[in-house]
């Protein structure tokens, strides 16, 4: 459904089509090439998509570089279901085109249908920096691949990132509930490779999950309390349970990070998380200990170097802890709460320069308001619970 | 994965032919160069097809006709561009490889692997990030061939360089678990099996070997798979790497249960039984396994160890003979059949295999010549 919407949206009218291809009709070099265009277009109106399709191809022909033709061309061998050539047609369109923001988008859609799933991502995400002008549908069916896409490549935080921004801009669809559960999960699959057997738990997931998002906080516990109870030694779940409880009953999601790391050594944020917890209660040398081995697990977490970096501090070795500090800043020069502690720091170590430069950083970011852009969910350490 | 080459190809620097030219022709030329450096690449691509038209044997000219094609995704044009360059004694190496990615690209699987061996046969040739994409596309199309060792055996090295990359785990993973798909086609319900095959692997593939983590994964596995074929034996051949022959035998064991005929876990088997001098077992596993595939070279293998444990030399080297006819570049083969031979004063012989031992285990000890004998279609099938 929501591929046919999104064409009709696009192969509508001729004015989008030119308008997508930047030109008006005008008398074309060769009569013919005019000729079959016009019967093209003509066949295409009529329905008569088969027909259309031979005589666009035809006209590409006497005109390999029409871009009208391309255009029309592609997303009727999209709309026929035909991804391979669709999207053979769709790439050299995009080669004559690379602004056109909507053609990336069918092609990227292609390539998805084809399981090039690497090339769609890339191409997705080169529709969404070049804009789809206001295609409702076609925005959304983009960032909903795209998010189902970075997380199968298992950039979990990005993924989640994107669902923030569907989120804010009002997009409250339930497809988006497995794309939640599994990012939320970490789990590298598509909705469509989600196995039986784990459908309910990524779905009861990603209700949990929006339902943080959107500050339905009483769902989400109820929701959380039930995967506890229902998924006890699923990994992932009491890290997610813990990260929901950081912000209502910080000392509690101590111990389920705790249990998190019994069900998965290796659960990276969750030692982050819990070094976090850790320091809040003054417990630095344990802190330091879960970042150090959360260092090892992941090298570039920069809440890992930052949360060593406090707990180095405070046990009060100040060269270490501002390397650290340093290394997390570098990683990831957004995360504020960084820049806070090396102001601190250089000041307790007389760096004034250092100290001045962080600070304009800090105002800078403040200024952009970038405590509470979307990006916070890459690193949860900040202050917010985005699981 | 794909994604490390745009760019690349433009950049490589050959070597301009130096035939004389017509006026035409070097003024073409020049334009088309300077559409690619200013990045008009529809310009670029045409003034490339004029140049390549007036002069068929400028090979720079077919070089960037190919890549502008490929950056474009035109893979049957860029293929058609490749193909020129397979002449040019200076260009046929990178060539191969990217007509090898070419017909990937197109699904002209038994081609692309035809010409990543020539490619190979051709010393490899081509910058790090060619020699990158290439391996792991020649890789996949080993899996697909029922290749599996020789497909992780040129994964394991971009695992350790690269890291933990998605595309890496999922072409470890259906290596791992020997199943012949490539990542374009595999059953979507078998997406969380590969993974998790995928990251052990990728995990104890690292340098140093990650085996905690390698053992997170390869136990969720086997408690979500452990009824599915290849789970037991993927494990089993972990925990070898860890050297727990113990768990290792169990999990072989496991296999059997549930694929009776599992040729590798029965050659596992009984290497680990000749370790501990079972002979009797590791004889009857052999057997069971040459009698499953008559050209397992392993288990012909472990069947002339066997013989020659007993004594009876002359039925170990018409084993031995076997294995080496199926695999003549394994060392190990060629180590048990010069003992062989010299124990039956077949001296000329036994000094010829120890040769060809030394020069194969050489070999092994260095990356690239392990990787050049994947250039030789040699039917070679070492479990």
């Amino acid at each position: 459904m929501r591929r046919v919407l999104l064409l009709a949206a696009l192969t509508a009218s001729a004015c989008f089509v030119l308008q997508i291809a930047g030109q008006e009709p005008s008398a074309a070099p060769w009569q013919s090439f005019d000729q079959l265009l016009q019967a093209a277009e003509t066949a295409r109106d009529a329905n008569r998509n088969d027909e259309a399709i031979w005589l666009f191809r035809r006209a590409l022909e006497e005109q390999p570089e029409s871009e009208q033709a391309l255009w029309y061309l592609g997303t009727m061998l999209y709309e026929k279901e035909q991804y391979a050539e669709a999207r053979d047609v769709l790439r050299q369109f995009a080669t004559l085109r690379p602004d056109a923001g909507p053609a990336w988008a069918l092609l990227g859609l292609s390539e998805f249908q084809l399981r090039q799933y690497s090339r769609a991502l890339d191409h997705l995400q080169r529709a969404m920096a070049q804009g789809m002008g206001d295609r409702k549908e076609l925005i959304q069916s983009v960032y909903y691949e795209v998010v189902v896409l970075l997380t199968r490549f298992e950039r979990y935080d990005d993924s989640i990132v994107m669902l923030q921004r569907m989120l804010a801009n009002g997009v409250a669809d339930p497809a988006l509930t497995e794309p939640a559960g599994l990012a939320a999960l970490r789990l590298p699959f598509l909705p469509a490779e989600i196995p039986p057997d784990r459908r309910e738990l990524v779905h009861l997931t990603g209700r949990a999950t929006l339902d943080v998002q959107t500050q339905h906080y009483e769902d989400a516990e109820t929701e959380f309390k039930q995967l506890v109870t229902k998924y006890p030694n699923e990994p992932g779940i009491h890290y997610l349970y813990g990260a929901y409880l950081v912000q209502l009953h910080p000392d509690e999601s101590v111990a389920e990070f705790e249990r998190e790391l019994e069900i998965s050594p290796s659960h990276v944020l969750a030692r982050v998380r819990l070094a976090e917890q850790l320091i809040s209660q003054h417990d630095f040398d344990r802190a330091l200990a879960l970042a150090q081995q959360a260092i090892k697990l992941d090298p570039k977490r920069a809440s890992a170097h930052m949360l060593a970096g406090e707990a180095l501090l405070a046990k009060g070795n100040a060269g270490d802890g501002i390397k650290e500090l340093e290394t997390a800043r570098d990683i990831d020069p957004t995360v504020v709460r960084a820049h806070w502690d090396l102001l601190r720091a250089y000041i307790a170590a007389g760096r004034n320069e250092d100290a001045d430069r962080e600070k304009k950083t800090i105002e800078k970011l403040s200024d952009l308001n970038s405590q509470s852009r979307p990006g916070d969910a890459r690193d949860n350490a900040r202050g917010r619970a985005a699981p | 994965m794909y994604s490390l080459l745009p760019g690349l190809l433009i950049s490589f620097v050959l070597a301009a032919s130096a035939a004389a030219a017509p006026a035409n022709f070097e003024t073409i030329a020049s334009q088309a160069d300077k559409a690619r450096t200013q990045d008009r690449v529809p310009d670029a691509i045409r003034l490339y097809r004029e140049g390549t038209h007036l002069r068929p044997s400028w090979a720079d000219g077919w070089w960037y006709l190919g890549s502008l094609f490929y950056d474009q995704d035109r893979f049957p044009e860029a293929g058609a561009a490749f193909q020129h360059l397979l002449a040019s004694t200076s260009h046929r190496g990178p060539a191969h490889a990217f007509l090898a990615l070419c017909d990937y690209e197109t699904g002209k699987y038994d081609d692309a692997l035809a010409q990543f061996r020539a490619w190979a046969g051709a010393g490899w040739a081509g910058p790090r990030e060619l020699r990158d994409v290439a391996d792991y596309h020649f890789a996949l199309l080993l899996t697909r061939d029922g290749r599996f060792v020789e497909s992780l055996y040129l994964i394991a090295p971009l695992a350790q360089r690269l890291g933990d990359r998605s595309e890496l785990v999922e072409a470890m993973g259906l290596a791992s678990l020997r199943m012949r798909y490539l990542p374009e086609n595999y059953p979507p319900e078998r997406r969380e099996r590969i993974w998790l095959a995928g990251k052990a692997a990728l995990y104890a593939a690292q340098s140093p070997k990650d085996f905690e983590r390698a053992d997170e994964y390869a136990a969720g596995l086997e408690s979500r798979y452990g009824t599915q074929p290849e789970v037991h034996y993927f494990r089993g051949t972990l925990y070898g790497f860890e050297e727990k022959n113990a768990e290792a035998e169990r999990e072989y064991r496991e296999e059997l249960k549930i694929s009776p005929d599992h040729v590798p876990s029965l050659d596992a088997l009984a290497g680990l039984d000749l370790e501990r001098s079972d002979l009797a077992e590791a004889g009857a596993l052999a057997r069971r396994a040459v009698a499953v595939d008559s050209n397992d070279a392993e288990g012909h293998r472990l069947l002339g160890r066997v013989f020659f444990a007993h004594g009876d030399l002359h039925a170990a080297v018409a084993e031995l003979e076997k294995a080496k006819q199926l695999a003549p570049e394994n060392p190990l083969v060629r180590s048990h059949l010069a003992m062989v031979y010299a124990k039956l004063g077949q001296t000329q012989e036994a000094k010829a295999e120890a040769a060809a031992f030394l020069a194969l285990k050489n070999k092994d000890e260095v990356m690239a010549s392990q990787q050049e004998k994947l250039g030789k279609n040699n039917g070679e099938n070492v479990h």
